[in-house]
């Protein structure tokens, strides 16, 4: 179509070259989804915290051990709120103001303003 | 950043560094603190360092929930 906005003889060279990257073995590729990798990280650690908390090997690991272990999901969830937290309050504390380019904004929104009403529309 | 987005910002990194230091004293620390230590007066007993969370994430999707509209 002529009116598409990439015209088609652009897209076929990107293909091309999309295409051509694989052929290139010198870089090792897993074929594993970032959701499969999250998944077999995640219950990976699950099954190693179930058989701490729950003893399911017959470890019979010392009481403190097994004391730590059991709230560490639930530690590690606060762990991550508390990393949020801090973050987006440093960065409101050190975020970087523009005082002259929010007045000069301004001043342009309100000549903007001036100008349209001279001009006829209601604002 | 202006006076009272300072102020506000470093206040909830004081906050959370604060609760950061208590819970993992409390959940990483004192089971390996002997049981009569007198630390042991300052945290409740160990099922509250779940419970606690537990019920404050609740209160913060139920609080979220009211807030959203539709």
């Amino acid at each position: 179509a002529d009116d598409v906005l990439i015209p088609s003889r652009v897209l076929n060279r990107l293909f091309l070259l999309r295409a051509a990257a694989p052929l290139s073995s010198s870089i090792p590729q897993s074929t594993m989804t970032k959701l499969a990798e999250w998944l077999l990280g995640l219950s990976t650690l699950g099954v190693l915290w179930g058989v701490v908390t729950f003893d399911l090997l017959g470890l019979e690991l010392p009481g403190s051990y097994r004391e730590v272990a059991w709230p560490l999901p639930v530690y590690l969830l606060v762990c991550f709120g508390c990393y949020s937290l801090a973050t987006v309050g440093y960065r409101v504390a050190t975020f970087n103001d523009c005082e002259a380019a929010a007045q000069e904004l301004q001043e342009q929104i309100q000549e903007a303003r001036r100008d349209l009403k001279s001009r006829g529309l209601r604002l | 950043a202006s006076g009272v987005d300072q102020v506000a910002g470093m206040g909830l990194v004081g906050f959370s560094l604060m609760l950061f230091t208590y819970y993992t004293i409390w959940v990483i620390i004192l089971p390996f603190v002997d049981s009569d230590h007198v630390i042991h007066r300052y945290f409740l007993p160990r099922e509250y360092s779940v419970i606690l969370p537990g019920v404050a994430a609740l209160v913060l999707v139920l609080f979220v929930g009211k807030w959203h509209k539709g």
